[in-house]
């Protein structure tokens, strides 16, 4: 346990893309929300970017029918519309989060064997199933917790700058500045859904592990590369597309799983807590995920395996 | 005695390419020993399978442990320094410190913070900021400050200046060394070392040829260089090597009464560089200077 959170800091000490860049994405948000993005001057002009004096004309009649309508709106509509402006930039972090432990993982174990490193983390009692479980952890856990927090700091900042710059603006009273209930609904839905679609696609951060402890260069090659000549062989040979089909399966899967439970977000209002429950616990329950997740298993084991004897030097 | 390292019967193949065949080896405690070799002699790879870096076959107990199994246990005992900065480049000194504190139980902080100060670097610097030098400065302080029972340096001070090395060895023996402690250190650099050996391994071509405590070896070999009539009587004993400088020559001998060789010229007692050069190029190639001492 000690050394899993020496192992782990460590990571953070290596790769500070996992906090910086959900950081500097927090950051633009907020001062965009602060100073740039709309602007409603008093004369009723509407415009995007950083100047106030260019943009679109609202006529007074148009502001007096949008703020009515909205001022009007049901109390389900001005939650949903919150909580899409919300969810909106959880989703532009969590997007890049993505990216970032996609690269992550390709690099972690392929790094220390480039520049040599690795000889001086073996000399220290940790053991290879501590260093590579770090590494999970840290993609799994840590990193989508963090940007979870980034997150729902962003959003009650993001409810300050607006109260202060548009409560006196015509789409002040219209909108919601801030819901604590649906905020922490949204919290928590998160929260949930995180934690599912990381049980659905621990057999990718596996798999990435793997080629990651295996491959002596161009990680990302080596990754790609097994899907499509599976993809291309079983084109040529049988000239069907089973194995794409599984892969596109494996890749929306979770969300197919889940969207059956809360597709009324499209609908009229939230998803109720209980819906985000029940969508959850489908893919909890779904034979598919453990499969995934012992397939995980297996190629854990095989990379704390390869870090064990992988020698280049 | 304790025997820190036994092996038996220890092979390593590359492929087909036989690395290591067939060692034997002691090692007990409180012993420095040097492994030296010609490049490609398989010294990195014993090595390696000392600290279970790498899969062998045969017997090897380390400090009682089969490092293929058991290696996490024995790195709490076993520290090494394998080659000249392995240190991650974006490791802060500070941090450096903090992890191997964290992670090694046998770890003493103020060691190693005080083995730091003593030296130019900041402990806020990263170790690319650092130099070659500094960052084996950087790796000894954390090394030093490890109380394990055998330490393995393999190639420790490759590509630093002589002062650095110099002082590399002087602070092992000073602040390190003791009756407990084991080290077990290779190096090409044979002359700065061969006074702080307690005992000397040659390994060539996957074999341990000499293996030898430091005391006996002057007993053992005499260096000749007989007076000039005596070349060809000192010949039919059977020198091992021999070789002609500046129109003299001197022989190296294995095993001889040192007094029936004194009546035929000056005797030395001969280097383990000599040694080493001589037991590397049997009789007759002596004259092709192609090997450098190693």
């Amino acid at each position: 346990m000690n050394n899993m959170i020496w192992l782990v800091r460590r990571e953070v000490w290596e790769n500070r893309s996992l906090w910086v860049a959900p950081l500097v994405i927090a950051s633009v948000i907020l001062i965009t929300a602060a100073f740039g993005g709309i602007h409603i001057a008093d004369g009723g002009r509407f415009s995007m970017g950083w100047k106030s004096d260019s943009g679109i004309e609202i006529e007074e009649s148009a502001r007096q029918n949008i703020r009515n309508s909205m001022a009007t709106a049901p109390l389900e509509k001005k939650q949903m519309v919150y909580a899409i402006t919300l969810s909106s930039f959880t989703a532009v972090l969590l997007f890049s989060m993505i990216i970032v432990l996609f690269f992550y993982l390709l690099d972690c174990l392929l790094a220390e064997r480039k520049d040599r490193s690795i000889l001086f983390w073996k000399s220290l009692p940790v053991s290879d199933a501590e260093v590579v479980l770090s590494k999970l952890l840290t993609a799994a856990v840590v990193t989508p917790l963090f940007v979870l927090v980034v997150s729902s700091v962003l959003q009650i900042l993001f409810a300050l700058v607006w109260s202060v710059r548009f409560s006196d603006s015509f789409l002040g009273e219209a909108l919601m500045a801030w819901d604590g209930p649906t905020w922490l609904k949204l919290q928590a839905s998160f929260l949930l859904v995180i934690v599912t679609a990381t049980l659905w696609y621990l057999p990718l951060i596996a798999y990435l592990l793997v080629v990651s402890a295996w491959a002596r260069r161009n990680a990302f090659l080596w990754a790609v590369l097994p899907p499509v000549a599976i993809l291309t062989i079983e084109l040529l040979i049988l000239g069907s597309n089973r194995f794409g089909e599984y892969l596109a399966h494996r890749f929306i899967g979770v969300f197919v799983l889940l969207e059956k439970k809360i597709g009324s977000v499209h609908g009229s209002g939230m998803s109720s807590m209980r819906d985000v429950l029940e969508a959850v616990s489908a893919v909890f329950t779904s034979p598919e995920t453990w499969l995934g997740v012992l397939a995980a298993a297996a190629m854990i084991f095989g990379a704390i395996r390869i870090r064990r004897y992988r020698d280049d030097s | 005695m304790t025997a820190i390292i036994e092996a038996r019967g220890l092979t390593k193949s590359f492929g087909r390419t036989p690395v290591i065949r067939g060692v034997d080896l002691n090692v007990e405690a409180g012993r420095i020993v040097g492994l030296i070799g010609p490049n490609g002699a398989g010294k990195t790879t014993l090595i390696k399978s000392i600290l279970g870096l790498t899969s062998f076959d045969g017997e090897l107990k380390v400090l009682g442990r089969d490092p293929r199994t058991q290696r996490d246990a024995l790195m709490e005992e076993v520290c090494f320094i394998a080659d000249v900065a392995v240190l991650p480049r974006w490791l802060k000194v500070s941090q450096a410190v903090d992890f191997v504190a964290g992670v090694h139980p046998r770890f003493d902080r103020q060691r190693a913070l005080d083995f730091l100060a003593k030296t130019d670097i900041k402990r806020d610097s990263r170790v690319r900021q650092l130099s070659k030098g500094m960052v084996t400065q950087l790796h000894l302080a954390l090394i030093l400050a490890i109380d394990a029972k055998l330490l393995v340096l393999d190639e420790p001070t490759l590509g630093l200046d002589l002062l650095f090395r110099r002082s590399f060895y002087d602070n092992l023996l000073n602040d390190y060394f003791n009756k407990e402690r084991t080290i077990l250190v290779t190096t090409h650099q044979v002359e700065e070392i061969e006074n702080i050996l307690t005992d000397v391994l040659f390994i060539e071509r996957g074999k341990i040829v000499l293996n030898s405590p430091m005391e006996s070896l002057g007993e053992r070999f005499t260096q000749l260089t007989p007076a000039a009539g005596n070349v060809d009587r000192a010949r039919a004993l059977k020198p091992f090597w021999e070789r002609e400088i500046f129109g003299r020559v001197a022989m190296l001998f294995d095993g001889r009464d040192q007094a029936e060789l004194a009546s035929l010229g000056e005797l030395r007692a001969p280097s383990v560089a000599d040694l080493f050069v001589a037991m590397m190029q049997p009789v007759g190639t002596a004259q092709s200077p192609s090997k450098e001492a190693a």
